[in-house]
């Protein structure tokens, strides 16, 4: 669901805004109407996602956007994500080696022998032998459709509506959501006032049934887990300056319904050595109240436009995140410009996570390993260059950027063998957008 | 394995090469590759460990299994219903198997085993006939025997089956008596089902893998040090059977006929013998859902997969 706090309706209507605000956006531009008509703006881009050793997506996006003169756009977007790879299971590295695996002895714990179910004590090659301190990962595929469309409609000349709705489905997870927003302008246009609100149905239905939480792995039944999601957003923007544009939005979204990941584990180990004994199926509650407030500010230069924000958001789980952003456009030519961007993201982890669970040791009610709840952080360096070729109508942009993903993987409550291992250990990520837009 | 082997190989199959910090001899028996490590840099001696635990693997076998002609088992099958006199071996081994029936409230039972031959856990989605596992179930059930500690008879059509115990038995009398052949410390492991009996010469403990079901024969799991104890693991996620949307594993509950829901898919026990781990793994296994809960309580050490 969109509900960004940005939209056609705050960059109309102020002059000296909309130029700060749209030189400002990574978006391809926006068409230029003509005055007398109306105006069709396709926009078309290719996200390649890739994490070192993990998930891989090709994500292709097409919105197509119609103008009207009088305000009005409707505006309809499809996104198809191919998802490949492997992901952290949230089980904790088992500290064994394989025995059969041709190693120098003494490189790490080997096991000498195997106990098995049946045959076990063979021996045999391996593709891929893991380290003792590696994360375990579970290998996945799967594809995403997504589609949505937005009605935006200027009911009088300080006033407007957009509505929206939603649909998105995949292997194991479908998501129908509407939303809708009303905005106001007051004191001489130089202030927006934005009120929004969405709600989302969304099912999951894991492949092979759903799991009972904490147990292991027991299916619980077959049927589709409804999540409910409400979401309520207030924005206000400011012209300070003809040069300085200030934005505060903040959203509150309350889910209610399965939010578990029926895939995620949570390892369990002996407490004396430290290597794994075992696992459960992870469980989270079933309520979530999320908070963030986002700080938005603009600053357009002779030539130049920086872009600086900040976000903190906290929920009800325990987690607190602070993002800051930074982007500086900068224009190299009349159809040309570029704009490097620097992001650092926070996050303390929730009040159920925890790296394993100690064997023989009461199950808490909640407990999840799954590391995007754990004590996370990212930094992102990222560059855009966007360009007309001349004589040609549209606007290209590239984006690249570089993403380090790590994390505090050294927790204090590590035993045995776990304390020479990295729990979260740093994940390099790259990502790579090419967009075309043109209007016509 | 790490190294070239550096001891000839004998043509029966067997053969002894250097491990991991010790020497390991080779053969197979009871369907199942089988592994002696001696804690030795003597070949003569790891060869005696060797030739000790496969020739009493062989008789147990020999003497226990249910497809030889010419064994107590064959014998006690095939009575008619009639009673069959057994020596003090047998009648152990059917002592331990009855108190396994009374602990486990009768999900542990050698009469089951006639069930197995309706399932056919193949990954599919065939379940046997309603009928058919009536009429076997008919058969099955360890109160329809006669057992006096000297002699049994059971109905005509009842069979027994040591299967569920026999590999576990082998190892502990192996162990024991390699170890009363070779002063060094030992681990014997017959298809994965093992016993240690420590301590090393230097003072390290045996180390002890668990297979990945899913990369069976390439990668461990989880990893168990000991000194002494024994070790066996029960359940196989490879086998299984589709039905209803989901999936039965291949613990079949001996009272309905049916698979045992919501287990573990692996259970790993250490005891302090093999029968012992072997046997609270199995029960775990039967106890579905409640395996963990199960193990819990008899303060056993395990690991599940």
């Amino acid at each position: 669901m969109q509900l960004g706090p940005t939209g056609p309706a705050t960059i109309r209507g102020k002059l000296g805004a909309a130029a700060c605000m749209l030189l400002a956006s990574v978006a391809p531009a926006v068409a230029r109407a003509d005055p007398s008509g109306a105006v069709t703006q396709v926009d078309g881009t290719l996200l390649l996602y890739g994490e070192q050793s993990r998930t891989k997506v090709a994500e292709p996006t097409v919105r197509v956007t119609r103008l009207q003169p009088s305000g009005r756009s409707l505006s309809g977007q499809v996104v198809l994500d191919v998802m490949t790879g492997a992901t952290p299971t949230g089980a904790m590295p088992p500290g064994v080696v394989d025995s059969t695996a041709a190693l120098p002895p003494d490189e790490a714990p080997r096991v000498q022998t195997m106990t098995a179910a049946s045959g076990g004590g063979g021996g045999g090659g391996s593709e891929h032998v893991p380290g003792p301190g590696d994360i375990p990962l579970a290998q996945f595929h799967d594809t995403r459709v997504a589609l949505d469309a937005e009605w935006h409609e200027p009911i009088t000349n300080i006033f407007g509506s957009t509505l929206g709705g939603y649909y998105s489905r995949e292997k194991d997870y479908e998501s129908v959501g509407a939303s809708g927003k009303l905005s106001l302008d007051f004191l001489h246009k130089l202030t927006t006032l934005t009120l929004g609100g969405g709600v989302n149905r969304d099912h999951v239905f894991p492949s092979g049934g759903t799991p009972l939480p904490l147990s292991d792995g027991t299916v619980l039944h077959d049927e589709r887990n409804a999540k409910d999601v409400t979401s309520a957003l207030v924005g206000l923007s400011r012209v300070i300056t003809r040069r300085w544009l200030i934005s505060v939005n903040g959203s509150r979204t309350y889910e209610d319904g399965y939010l578990t990941e029926p895939y995620k584990v949570v390892s369990l180990i002996d407490p004396a050595t430290g290597y794994t004994t075992g696992q459960i199926t992870e469980g989270r509650p079933s309520t979530r109240q999320r908070t963030d407030v986002m700080t938005t500010m603009v600053y357009h230069f002779t030539s130049d436009v920086l872009h600086l924000s900040h976000r903190y958001y906290w929920d009800d789980w325990g987690v607190r995140s602070n993002t800051i952003d930074l982007k500086l456009r900068h224009d190299t030519g009349d159809s040309s410009f570029l704009q490097p961007h620097l992001r650092y993201y926070n996050q303390s982890q929730a009040d159920f996570f925890t790296f394993g669970l100690v064997q023989g040791e009461p199950v808490p009610t909640y407990a999840t390993s799954d590391y995007r709840l754990g004590p996370l952080s990212t930094a992102t360096v990222g560059l855009t260059y966007g360009f007309h070729v001349p004589e040609q109508p549209g606007e290209f942009t590239i984006r690249a950027e570089y993403i380090l993903q790590f994390g505090k993987g050294h927790p204090d409550t590590a035993m045995g063998v776990q304390q020479d291992f990295d729990l979260m250990p740093p994940v390099n990520i790259g990502s790579l957008v090419a967009g075309y837009s043109v209007a016509f | 394995m790490a190294a070239p082997t550096p001891f000839p190989r004998p043509a029966d199959g067997s053969f002894v090469e250097r491990g991991d910090g010790c020497l390991v001899g080779r053969f197979k028996a009871m369907a199942s590759p089988c592994e002696v490590l001696v804690d030795t840099d003597d070949p003569h001696e790891a060869a005696l460990a060797l030739r000790t635990a496969e020739t009493e693997a062989q008789r147990i076998e020999a003497k226990f299994s249910r497809y030889r002609p010419d064994n107590i088992v064959h014998k006690i099958n095939h009575a008619g219903g009639e009673p069959v006199a057994v020596d003090a071996e047998t009648a152990q081994l059917l002592d331990f198997a009855a108190s396994c029936y009374e602990m486990s409230g009768g999900l542990f039972d050698i009469t089951s085993g006639a069930l197995r031959r309706a399932w056919t856990f193949d990954g599919g989605t065939r379940v046997p006939e309603p009928r058919a596992l009536r009429n076997l179930l008919e058969h099955i059930g360890w109160d329809k025997v006669r057992w006096d500690g000297a002699a049994i008879a059971m109905p005509e059509g009842m069979e027994i089956d040591l299967g569920g115990f026999g590999k576990e038995y082998a190892v502990d009398r192996a162990a024991a008596l390699v170890r009363a052949e070779v002063p060094r410390a030992i681990l014997v492991n017959f298809g994965g089902d093992l016993v240690a009996s420590g301590p090393k010469r230097d003072g390290r403990l045996w180390s002890v893998g668990i297979e990945d079901p899913d990369h069976p024969g390439t990668s461990a799991l989880y990893r168990i040090e000991i000194e002494t104890g024994g070790i066996a693991t029960s359940g196989d996620a490879r086998r299984f059977v589709l039905w209803g949307g989901k999936r039965l594993g291949h613990i079949l509950n001996p009272r309905t006929g049916w698979p045992v829901e919501g287990g573990p898919r692996s259970v790993t026990v250490l005891a302090s013998t093999c029968l012992e781990a072997g046997t609270l793994a199995t029960l775990a296994q039967l106890a579905g859902r409640g395996a963990r809960a199960f193990l819990e309580a008899q303060g056993a050490r395990y690991w599940t997969v």
